[in-house]
């Protein structure tokens, strides 16, 4: 009977030994697919016994913040849509959005840093707080770009230079985050809420497109283009250029609104001559000007190690310079054809140009606070890229004060201060051109870049530097 | 040599202590709430009277399995730990059930050492469990979907805990006396040797009770694990898979008849394949029993910590999805190492006696708590189709805490090692 007992005995270990092995499968293989699944009550009990943290701007103005109300927790956003969708929303429903989901770890205060504080916590029955976000936005500049936004479809960015510090950062159309769980009636008995509608908007209202949005830069890029000629083909730049109103590359013409007769480089600029760019891209060259559109950020993300811009930046992109023919680097080189850019994209390689050659890595969190205001963390400004040399920069520095003391982009001249920049008026497949708007003041020592797009609502010029003036007026004027 | 007699339980049972005592300091620590210095009072009581018992039978010269009881002990502070942090009202009961546990098996352990004669009474074991069986039929009252309980008035029992046990005492009995004929079979039958109907009328007897649990009181888990106890049995007494097989699919055919025409068996079939259509209704426990097992990682969120309450029932069937999310995959793992302990030790025990009745009545049990604790934990894991049974040891519950000490105090009388002086007696 002994042998009967040791075949039972092996008969039920194995049937422990599947146990175990299941178990192991349910808990690493299935378990982040269950712990994420919406019928998991887990993170939303986890959420509702931690105070979430405040959010607020570099003036202490509060952006986010959790309310009590009858026994309830809510999440309230004071500034409304300004911050949408940038910091985005929390709901039970539909989960987090924006800055809310990319440091949620923070705001609940149960990142790794934290995790001790809260067993000390709990073994003395204290209330369990998230740590407060304290962001480099400015609520007031914020809200000035969203009023000159407008609700067009377009973005507007606001930097610092010399830190890489985001000052503003708005996408239009926006979305009130306080009501996205809010039941409508369209009278067509569906039940659906705000989140549904604006979610099958077609101006697509969640996306954020001072950071996400894929534009082409138009004649924006050709201060780029510009910084690229004077570092690798200096002698192309050099005298002068006729301008007969088009040219021609294998084939292909491109063409100018007008003639523009005898230019050199700061005129170029200033008028805007597509055939001056586009011989100057052809003079640098496929290899030479994909590496210069690298040195600016194309192709990167400067958030390397950093979940924010991991979660939320759409790099400039630029082709391979292998499989770039000639009208395409010609075309390029005006900020056509394949070459696309996200408004953020465009300030950081503007920035290059205004803070002497170096990119500063962009930041949106300054500061991290416990609960009980002690600081946690801050950020400080590092050098992300070297876009070009001094020199060079000072070159193109001049060249777009030229574009609004006389060229085209007059619009953004501020009496009393010298500001340079570059407009863009960039063609795509949708209809009207993209109005684009890039410059800097104090032109001799900028402290304020900006970056503006309005979606096919006509030239940069027009449209798009006299909000520039008004951003670079109201963020000069206050700091 | 008295000293060191039984030292290596004590060694156990010291390190089972500190285990509790950790449990029970942290829940000291981090909860809440006003009855927090009678829990550790409790607590310091049990550890006082499982040291009391080691102390009891080193006195009294007892000489069984010294590991029995320190995994008994470890179950059973995990269940007070994990039941006082569910409900601190469930941990009291228990904890009063487990000092009873305690003291029967102290009086097992004292006077039923000689526990031969327990293989004379088997038609009293079978009347009696016949009875515990059909009594909740007609007097019972439902609890937790299955119709098992009997309502005592000042507390309910569920007598089908106790009836494992004298089936297993009835098999061990029956099994003794007939277990040549039924292993080597008198009649052929296409090739087979097959015992004669008076041999193989227990079989399908046992198989129609089983169904009859199944069918009037619900309890599909019951069932179950009657019908495999009753398979493991007759397979060590005859080491004839041919029982075993034939007994199986007698059970497959009467599950897929109750599937046909029960509906509470077919839900917990569809339940089982898939429960995400049914998440807000019958799939809702077994579901919340997945996020909980899946929600504590490798370590677990740490004691307190998790959100297991979000599971129906959790203090009964599911504690073992609460441990799981709390201490971890590894916790949920260590605790199954020790319930192969447990099964490890019965099993040493069925083998080393020389009588055939105990050996029979030790595998027997063993077997009963080894599928009990597969069954179970396969349930609320989604394995197997779920069926509302309790982990031993672990469960809240005086019916089936009190059986399984009853089965550790046999496990223990019969792992006794007689000395030649005391043989003859």
């Amino acid at each position: 009977m002994a042998v009967n007992i040791r075949k039972l005995a092996y008969f039920l270990t194995g049937l422990f030994v599947v146990l175990i092995i299941y178990l192991f499968y349910l808990n690493l293989w299935q378990g982040p697919v269950l712990a994420n699944h919406p019928y998991n009550k887990r993170a939303a009990a986890q959420e509702a016994m931690v105070q979430r943290g405040t959010i607020s701007d570099c003036h202490g103005v509060v952006l986010a913040k959790t309310i009590t109300q009858r026994g309830l927790k809510k999440r309230i956003y004071p500034q409304g849509e300004d911050f949408a969708p940038l910091i985005g929303f929390i709901s039970l429903r539909y989960g987090h959005t924006g800055l809310e989901s990319v440091y949620n770890q923070e705001l609940l205060g149960i990142s790794t840093v934290s995790k001790l504080k809260n067993f000390i916590n709990r073994l003395t029955h204290r209330p369990l707080a998230g740590n407060s976000l304290i962001l480099t936005l400015d609520a007031s500049l914020q809200h000035l770009a969203r009023q000159l936004l407008n609700n067009q479809r377009g973005a507007i960015v606001a930097l610092d230079p010399r830190t890489g510090a985001i000052l503003a950062l708005a996408s239009a159309p926006g979305y009130d985050p306080n009501t996205i769980d809010k039941a409508v009636n369209l009278g067509t008995g569906k039940k659906i809420t705000e989140f549904d509608l604006l979610k099958k908007d077609p101006t697509a209202p969640f996306l954020n497109r001072a950071t996400q949005g894929v534009y082409p830069p138009g004649s924006a890029f050709k201060i780029i283009t510009l910084a690229g000629a004077l570092t690798y083909a200096p002698e192309a730049v050099q005298g002068t250029y006729n301008c007969t109103g088009s040219t021609m590359v294998e084939g292909f013409r491109l063409t100018d609104h007008s003639v523009h007769g005898e230019v050199y480089f700061q005129q170029a600029l200033a008028v805007s001559c597509n055939a001056y760019f586009a011989r100057l891209g052809l003079a640098l060259g496929q290899n030479k000007f994909y590496q210069n559109a690298l040195s600016f950020g194309f192709n990167q993300n400067p958030g390397e190690g950093d979940k924010l811009w991991q979660d939320i930046y759409s790099p400039g992109k630029v082709t391979l310079p292998g499989q770039m023919s000639k009208p395409e680097l010609a075309s390029s080189a005006i900020g056509q054809g394949q070459i696309t850019v996200s408004p953020l994209q465009m300030a950081l390689a503007t920035a290059g140009i205004a803070n002497a050659g170096v990119i500063m890595k962009p930041y949106l969190l300054s500061e991290v606070r416990s609960p009980n205001g002690g600081t946690l963390g801050k950020n400080a400004p590092k050098r992300w890229k070297t876009a070009t040399t001094p020199l060079v920069a000072g070159l193109v520095n001049g060249a777009m004060q030229a574009v609004v003391e006389y060229g085209t982009g007059q619009a953004a001249a501020v009496p009393g201060l010298k500001v340079a920049g570059k407009t863009g008026s960039a063609q795509n497949p949708q209809g009207k051109t993209h109005a684009w708007f890039v410059g800097f003041a104090p032109a001799e020592s900028p402290r304020v870049v900006v970056a503006v797009v309005i979606e096919q609502k006509g030239t940069g010029g027009v449209v798009a530097a006299p909000i520039a003036r008004e951003m670079l007026r109201a963020a000069l004027s206050n700091r | 040599m008295w000293f060191i007699a039984r030292l290596k339980e004590r060694t156990l049972l010291l390190i089972a202590s500190a285990y509790f005592l950790t449990g029970a300091g942290t829940i000291y620590l981090t909860r809440p709430g006003d009855n927090k210095g009678l829990f550790l009072t409790g607590a310091g009581v049990l550890i006082l009277a499982l040291f009391a018992l080691s102390y009891m039978w080193q006195r009294l010269d007892f000489n069984g399995n010294q590991y029995l009881l320190p995994l008994a002990a470890i179950f059973s502070y995990t269940s007070l730990i994990f039941l006082y942090r569910l409900d601190q009202a469930y941990a009291l009961r228990q904890f009063i059930w487990l000092l009873a546990g305690l003291a029967i098996v102290a009086f097992i352990t004292c006077f039923l050492r000689n526990y031969n004669f327990l293989a004379d009474y088997k038609y009293i074991y079978a009347v009696l469990g016949i009875i515990g069986l059909v009594l909740p039929i007609f007097w019972g009252t439902e609890q937790g979907g299955a119709k098992s309980w009997l309502d005592l008035g000042f507390f309910h029992i569920q007598t089908s805990e106790f009836v494992k046990i004298l089936l297993v005492l009835f098999l061990a009995s029956f099994l003794t006396e007939n277990r040549l004929i039924l292993a080597k079979g008198t009649r052929n039958f296409y090739g087979f040797t097959i015992p004669g109907p008076q041999e193989w009328g227990p079989l399908v007897l046992m198989w129609a009770i089983s169904l009859l649990l199944l069918i009037f009181q619900k309890d599909l888990g019951g069932a179950l694990i009657f019908f495999s106890t009753f398979l493991a049995m007759v397979y060590v007494a005859t080491a004839r898979i041919f029982y075993t097989i034939s007994g199986a699919s007698l059970f497959l055919i009467g599950t897929a008849f109750c599937y046909r025409y029960f509906e509470h068996i077919r839900w917990r079939i569809k339940v089982w394949l898939n429960p995400w259509p049914y998440a807000d209704t019958a799939g809702y426990q077994v579901l919340q029993s997945l996020f909980a097992l899946s929600a504590g990682g490798l370590t677990g969120t740490g004691l307190g910590n998790g959100f297991p309450n979000f599971i129906p029932a959790v203090h009964t069937d599911f504690i073992f999805a609460a441990i799981t999310e709390e201490i971890g995959l590894l916790g949920g793992i260590g605790i199954i190492i020790l319930y192969f302990l447990f099964l490890y030790s019965g099993f040493q025990v069925a083998v080393k006696t020389k009588d055939e009745f105990a050996s029979l009545l030790a595998s027997g049990l063993t077997a009963l708590i080894g599928i009990q604790t597969f069954v179970i934990i396969a349930g609320v894991t989604k394995l197997l189709p779920l069926t509302g049974i309790t982990l031993p040891f672990i469960s809240y519950g005086g019916s089936s805490l009190g059986a399984n000490f009853i089965i550790l105090g046999l496990l223990l009388v019969v792992s006794q090692e007689y000395p030649e002086r005391s043989r003859s007696g």
